[in-house]
């Protein structure tokens, strides 16, 4: 925990929270000001939006602990504001709410275009209040009531205010610490050891929901590219971020790989059913893994068919995979894309390597590793492709 | 939708920030104002066990004209841009492409150094600041190195940052007064994530260009010697000039597989050049 002091609606507040604990949830839970209202909690619905240091901000995705010394008001705070009052009469007026839940954040933000907008233009207006959602009004009467405000309140002259009152640099509510000085608050959290992969029963086909096709090519003839496929352990070695966390059996793998895009980290554990066919030189791994933290899961699969083009073999991948949980809700497929393509060429560069005899995987693969390159889609659908080749999984989270 | 709980640390200065880091890089993530990191630690999709806040860093909170250059701190928001609270070598140009960022409420808090950092393909600055020319200046506690920003996202959320290493300032140079500039994108909502971003700088006397092709799921596509998108030439009718056909094939080398999504991305691209000439 960790004691925070701001001012809340001109009220010197001093109450202990938890770092994580968002602005909203603070004033909400803390102060019993339930004005403010959280919708969807990552910054799109602005139905928490309140002021902060005098202009909006978007109190789901700021910390409380980020705000010490900061001015915050909500919409009980504005009761006895000038613009606030004229924008309630004309809500009232233009039926510019019906359940209300997105009110408190649409006055704020509106207060904010009446002050800030030159005149009352339409285009204006709905850019302005694009960041507010409302599911009731079709915000006609809410574009109508702010434009009236604006249009009555230039009519006696009072000019704009372009930048809302604002005159110093960085984030609002940011560095009025009173503290001045370091404020640290530790928080040990144990290390959560990875679940077994032998959880995963049988491994079923399934349609994929993204296929995306890829290809590489090795300096190496098929057959010698074929033989090594058939390796698990040295196919794994040379993928980064994958590990084996079960001895071998012919057609059945275990194991993790570890995915990270940006900051996004997750390690999918999980078993994959290895087929393969000498005649065509072709094979395919279907898995399936979990990754606890993210409680995310995906299915997969991939076929590969190796191709001889000169001395040498192309690779062609199909990659197919669902992803479900709540990394599925940042899986963009093209990022996913850029993912594989990358980690792609990092398997092929290593594959060549291996079969080149010319360097040690084992150390190539930790170097892979650090360049954390991973997505949450390509995370999924590298856990299939690992979780056939699956392999180490150092650093995972 | 509430973050797992993770530890807070304000240091007092940037080298006690540098220090921080240091020591815990590994499982530590910087926050400034908290615009992108905010949503992934509520959805869970990022679970840090320390957050390093550096919005109270006043160094990184400044922006001056420095010669032919503005320099500006990574905490330097969208809205002080904006607002115009910092100085303008761009004749506007930043202004407008602060401007269209997202909320206003976001961009009261969001700042050019988390943007660039979060590396996301679709966010404005990393376009719009590879079309500028701009470079960055990186520091960790073993000292400062300098990137251009076009050498600077290397993926999709993927940048040239080590670990222990933060942006420290942004240097925009001016635009001569002869660069012609154009941005556009595609957002089939106001303020989201673009899904197609065209930026250019085209000076017709010195026969220059440099276009960005942003919003591709990957890094930005900087050619910074653009003649080959007019055919050969850049003149003074560099709008008439304009190849879609090349911008297509640059797209589809680029690993663009789908021809719709190509040419959303050219008809954005042309849109900037037809704004860069009007």
């Amino acid at each position: 925990m960790s004691m925070i002091e701001l001012s809340v609606n001109q009220r010197a507040v001093r109450i202990s929270a938890e770092p994580r604990t968002n602005l909203a949830d603070f004033i909400r839970d803390k102060l019993d000001l339930t004005g403010t209202h959280l919708g969807c909690e990552h910054g799109v619905c602005g139905a928490c939006t309140v002021l902060l240091d005098g202009v909006p901000a978007r109190s789901c995705i700021t910390y409380a602990v980020a705000c010490e010394g900061a001015e915050v008001t909500t919409i009980e705070g504005l009761d006895e504001d000038s613009v606030t009052a004229e924008l309630r009469a004309a809500f009232t007026r233009e039926h510019a709410l019906q359940c209300g839940y997105c009110t408190p954040g649409m006055l704020v933000s509106a207060r904010d275009l009446v002050l800030r907008l030159p005149q009352a233009d339409e285009r204006l207006i709905r850019v302005g209040l694009s960041g507010n959602l409302c599911r009731c009004t079709g915000y006609v009467g809410i574009v109508r009531a702010v434009q009236s405000v604006i249009e009555a309140r230039r009519a006696r002259d009072i000019a704009p205010m372009p930048d809302g009152g604002r005159k110093i640099l960085g984030p609002v509510g940011s560095g009025r610490s009173v503290h001045r000085g370091a404020d640290r608050v530790e928080q040990a959290r144990g290390q959560s050891a990875p679940e077994a992969a032998g959880s995963v029963g049988s491994i079923p086909d399934f349609i994929p929901a993204t296929v995306l096709t890829q290809h590489f090519t090795v300096a190496h003839p098929p057959e010698q590219v074929f033989a090594m496929f058939g390796d698990i352990a040295a196919v794994a070695a040379c993928l980064p971020g994958a590990s084996l966390t079960a001895p071998l059996r012919p057609e059945r793998v275990e194991g993790a790989i570890r995915v990270k895009i940006g900051p996004i980290a997750a390690t999918f554990l999980g078993a994959a059913r290895v087929e393969r066919n000498p005649a065509d030189m072709s094979g395919r791994i279907v898995g399936i893994g979990n990754d606890r933290r993210s409680r995310s899961s995906t299915q997969g699969e991939i076929r590969y068919r190796l191709v001889q083009v000169g001395q040498g073999t192309r690779v062609d991948l199909s990659i197919g995979y669902t992803l479900t949980g709540m990394l599925a809700q940042v899986g963009r497929a093209g990022l996913v894309r850029d993912l594989a393509a990358r980690l792609i060429a990092e398997f092929a560069g290593n594959l060549d390597r291996r079969l080149s005899g010319t360097s040690d995987a084992g150390a190539t693969a930790a170097e892979l590793n650090g360049l954390a390159l991973v997505f949450g889609s390509l995370r999924a659908q590298v856990a299939r492709w690992l979780g056939r080749f699956s392999s180490r999984q150092d650093g995972a989270p | 939708m509430k973050p797992a709980p993770f530890g807070y640390e304000r240091p007092r200065d940037l080298q006690a920030a540098l220090a921080v880091l240091n020591q815990v890089s590994d499982s530590a993530k910087i926050i400034a104002g908290g615009q992108s990191l905010g949503p992934m630690l509520n959805l869970r999709l990022v679970e840090p066990q320390l957050i390093v806040d550096i919005t109270g860093l006043a160094e990184l909170k400044q922006a001056e004209r420095r010669g032919d250059e503005l320099v500006l701190g990574a905490c330097v928001t969208h809205a002080d841009i904006e607002d115009g609270r910092t100085a303008d070598v761009t004749r506007g140009a930043m202004q407008r492409v602060a401007a269209n960022i997202a909320y206003r409420a976001v961009r009261n808090r969001g700042t050019v150094g988390g943007s660039l950092s979060h590396a996301d393909p679709a966010a404005d600055w990393v376009s719009a600041l590879a079309a500028l020319g701009a470079k960055l200046t990186l520091r960790s506690s073993a000292g400062a190195r300098a990137v251009a920003m076009e050498d600077f996202v290397v993926g999709a959320l993927e940048c040239a940052l080590r670990a222990g290493e933060i942006i420290e300032t942004v240097h925009v140079p001016a635009r001569p007064a002869s660069a012609h500039w154009g941005y556009a994108k595609s957002c089939r909502k106001t303020g989201e994530f673009a899904h197609a971003i065209g930026a250019v700088l085209i000076d017709p006397s010195a026969r220059t260009a440099r276009i960005v092709i942003g919003a591709i799921d990957a890094a930005p596509i900087v050619i910074t010697d653009a003649m080959e998108l007019f055919g050969g030439r850049i003149g003074g009718d560099y709008k008439d000039r304009f190849d879609t056909r090349v911008a297509d094939a640059i797209l589809a080398k680029a690993g663009v597989s789908n021809a719709a999504q190509r040419h959303i991305h050219a008809s954005v691209l042309k849109r900037a050049v037809c704004e860069a000439a009007a």
